[in-house]
Parts: structure tokens; sequence; C-alpha cells
């Protein structure tokens, strides 16, 4: 066997991990790297010794088999060093190891109980091989693994200096978060698409982490629209609202009426009289609200409506278009739209399922706002 | 008498395999074993091994690649014992057969002897339906 063709396998071995490295991307598991180096060591081992192909599969299992080796050992020596009350490994353990991993195969001076470790048979036979072997670097340089990142851990109290809130606080706990990232839920520029296209990603992450929080200020949202009822609804410092929006978009302040502009919203058809107007509404809406996940979609119409508890009813009775909540994505939409109140209700209550009794009373007020919405047809003549 | 020298010659050949082994230690870190030391350190660092000494590491690498050698020189006796006895038989095929190969079955035969079973599907169907009778394929 010469060099070149040593190296001419170990090409194409290489070029058969990369191949198979792309083909198993998308499966890679914790220990895929170390594995394939293992594989890549294996091959070489067996081609110094005279094979000149393998079977991906033979190459495999035999990778697979020397790597529990390794970890047998390990295990092995491990137990006989905790044995003598040790926790740091010997060489004599390491010895006890092989002899008990090479007992099946068997060596010489096995049989013999009372023999001295470092005269054992495997020790013994490990210096011939080193002697008679020739010696085969491993072919890539490796790095260390696994690479250790460090990790940013938030600060505690003390290292903040901060006092904790309470006494059953210990002041080496991490801080509380700041109460904004856990405050009201922005409303956003509809108009602003471009922002809108950067932070989709973002909503959507955001959307799915947190899901109780769109929930919760969804319920908010439909109070400030649908009642005066008495219901918590955080207004936050104007101050600490404008700080927390320069960082955060979302958690801008809330629009206001008439300073910014609103979405159309889309009228189902048999409330329309003249369906072209349908139509280019439809448009519309549909390339604003094409990508955009369904869930997210009573928001976009919601956050038109600015939270103005007083003014609310005057806005709705003096001309302003009326609201039309969208569940489902775009191509849906015209379906949707056919039967909204049903739907749409049966939308609505599906996102209070899980809640206890105390919402009930604002389940009934999204009905009455979704059926107040439906019933203002005239207000929609400008569209 | 009888015993003290004994105890005394057994005493020495204990100082001999120890210096054996020191010196054995000692000439692996000359020689680079196949296996590289990260993997090694890595795989026993799983299995709770714990020890700075590299030559120990060194250690575990070359007796795992004596393992490894020792497997597949079995395998491809294996292998050269199957292509001899095909040999045997058709003489035109010896031009053909002349690639060692590692298989699955010289590799299991191999690996049987050091307590590994090794077993390796013979086949893998490629549909569900694959070797049924015609008339439930057709359903």
């Amino acid at each position: 066997m010469s060099d070149g063709d040593g190296r001419d396998s170990l090409k194409f071995l290489g070029e058969r991990e990369n191949q198979q490295w792309k083909r198993k991307k998308k499966k890679l598991g914790a220990d895929e790297f170390a594995q394939a180096i293992a594989r890549i060591a294996v091959a070489q081992v067996c081609e110094g010794l005279g094979f000149q192909s393998f079977h991906q599969s033979a190459l495999d299992s035999l990778a697979d088999v020397g790597v529990r080796y390794i970890r047998e050992i390990g295990k092995t020596a491990c137990s006989y060093a905790n044995l003598a009350n040790r926790s740091q490994c010997n060489v004599f353990d390491v010895i006890q190891g092989l002899e008990d991993l090479g007992s099946i195969q068997g060596f010489s001076g096995a049989s013999d109980v009372s023999h001295s470790l470092s005269g054992s048979g495997v020790v013994k036979d490990l210096i011939r091989y080193v002697g008679q072997a020739e010696e085969i670097p491993f072919a890539y340089l490796t790095p260390v693994f696994p690479v250790v990142k460090q990790r940013t851990l938030d600060p505690s109290f003390a290292q903040a200096g901060e006092s904790p809130p309470d006494e059953h606080i210990p002041s080496w706990l991490p801080k509380f978060p700041e109460p904004e990232t856990y405050a009201t839920l922005s409303l956003r520029n509809e108009k602003d698409l471009e922002t809108e296209v950067v932070n989709k990603t973002q909503l959507v992450e955001e959307q799915h982490r947190k899901v109780e929080r769109p929930l919760l200020n969804f319920q908010q949202k439909l109070i400030c629209n649908g009642s005066e009822a008495g219901v918590v609804v955080e207004q936050g410092d104007a101050a600490k609202a404008q700080r927390a929006a320069e960082s955060n978009p979302f958690l801008a302040p809330p629009l206001q009426y008439g300073e910014k502009e609103v979405a159309l919203p889309v009228l189902p058809p048999k409330l329309l009289d003249d369906p072209a107007d349908y139509h280019n509404s439809c448009v519309v809406t549909d390339t604003n609200l094409l990508t955009l996940e369904p869930s997210l979609r009573p928001r976009e119409t919601e956050r038109s409506a600015p939270c103005e508890p007083e003014d609310r009813r005057n806005i709705l009775l003096n001309g302003r278009p009326s609201l039309q909540f969208k569940f489902g994505n775009g191509k849906k939409s015209l379906r949707m739209v056919t039967s909204p109140r049903n739907e749409s209700i049966e939308k609505v209550s599906l996102w209070f399922g899980d809640d206890h009794d105390g919402k009930d009373k604002t389940n009934r007020k999204a009905e009455k706002i979704l059926w107040e919405n439906t019933e203002y047809p005239p207000e929609v003549s400008h569209l | 008498m009888n015993g003290q020298t004994s105890h005394q010659q057994s005493k020495d050949g204990r100082h001999d395999d120890d210096a054996a082994l020191t010196e054995f230690l000692a000439s692996l870190m000359d020689y680079t074993p196949t296996i590289p030391d990260e993997l090694v350190e890595h795989y026993l660092a799983k299995s709770g091994f714990q020890c700075p000494d590299i030559r120990l590491t060194r250690l575990v690498a070359v007796a795992t690649q004596k393992f490894i050698a020792d497997v597949a020189t079995d395998a491809l006796q294996q292998c050269k014992a199957r292509q001899s006895a095909v040999v045997k038989d058709k003489r035109d095929k010896q031009q053909k057969d002349k690639r060692l190969i590692l298989t699955m079955e010289d590799l299991s035969r191999a690996l049987r002897e050091y307590g590994v079973n090794v077993k390796h599907q013979e086949y893998f169907a490629d549909s569900p339906s694959a070797g049924l009778d015609s008339v439930s394929r057709d359903e």
C-alpha cells in the first residue's frame, strides 16, 4: 500500500463524509461531530491494515463499537477509582479496566489471581503492539470539543445594586425583569409596511413565545373598545413607555386616534352595495395581511382601533368605519367573510376557551362588539 | 531462604514491570495514536473518567486502536478466506475480487469473537407492499 493510494482513498472518504454530512444535516444530533471523527480514525486504522474500501454500514458499526469501547474503559476505570476511594483515575485503574474488557478475548496471565497490575498481560500486549504497528497520525486537525460558550447570566439583586422588593427574596437571586417588558403590548402603525416586514418574524416569535400576554392585551383592547366597565387597564407611565419604545418597537405607546392612518377594513359582500368596491378593498387588505399568521389577523384590525374608553361609543356613532375582524389567511378571507358572525364568534370563544369564569363578561362583550361592527354598513360609504 | 530469594526475585520482577510500564508511558508521548486525543478525552469525560494526565488518555487511545486493529485483522482474514474459497471454484473471478472490502458480514463474524453481537439487516424493502402477494398489492 503506497502513500498515494492511501491519500486517494482518504480523500474519497472525506468526500463521502461530506456528502453524508450534507444528507444528515437536518438530523444532526449532539454527538455527530465526534462520531464522524471516530469514523475517520477507524477508517484510517483499517486502511493501514490493508482494507481498500468499506461498506458504509460496516464502517459505522465499527466506529460505534470503538466509541463504546472507549466509554467502557472510562466507565470501568472510573468505577475502580471510586472503589478505591478516589475521584481521579490512575494508570492502574485503566489497566484493570482493560483487563476486564480483555477477559472475553483473554490475555496471558489472566488466570493468575495475584498478578501485579504493572506486569499484566494487557500491558505487555500493548507494548508489543506499539512496537510493531506503524504510526498513522490522524488525517485532520481536530479542535477541542465540545466548545464551551460563555454564558452571560442575569445580574442578581446584589450585583445590580438593588434591594429585593420583599423580605423573603434573597439578594443573590437574579433581578426581576423590568415592568415594561410585561406591561401592555403596543399598537403599531399599520401603514408602516417596511417595519412591519422587518418586525414580522420578531412579532411571530414573540406571539408564539408569550401566548398569554397577547391574550391579556386583547382582552384589554376589547374592554377598551366595548365597555366602560371597571377593568384594570394598565396605562403605564408615559415617560417609561417612551423610553421602552426607543429600545423595543413592540413597547411603543398605543396609537392615538386621528394622528395616524389606519387600514381600511373589509366588509362582507352582502353588506356592501357595490361589489367592485369590495374587491378593491379586499385586494388592499390581502396584500397587507397576506403573509401574516392567522392569529395575528384580529390584532391587525384591532390595532387600528385606539384605546380611548370614553370616546369609543361616540367614535363609533360618528361615522368611523366599522371594523371587520378577519380570521384566517388572505386566501381564505373571501370565504370567511361571507359568514363572519358565526365563525368570528367561534374563534373568539376559542381564544378564551381555557379562561376562568371571570372573563365570561369579556366574551359577551366581544360578541357584542362583533355584532355591533357588522351592523353599521351605511358608514362605509366613503370606502 | 528459598522463600526469601523467590520473594526477592518477585520484587525485582515487579520493579522491572513498573519500570517497563513507566517507560512505556513515556514512550507514548512520542507515538501518536491514530485516534485523536480530543476524541478520546471527549468520550472519557462523558463516562466520568477524570484525569489530567495526558499519558493515560494516550494509553486509552492506543488500547482502542489495538482493539479496532484486532477486529479489523480478523475481518480481513475472513474476507481473504472467502475470496480464496471463491477463487478455488471459478478462476475467472480472480481478477474481479482482488479488492478487500470491509463488509458487514465479515465484521459481525469478527466481532462475535469479542463478545459484540452485531446483527445486520439482510435486505431492505423499498415499499410497504414489497414482497406481498399480487392480490393484496392490488388492494
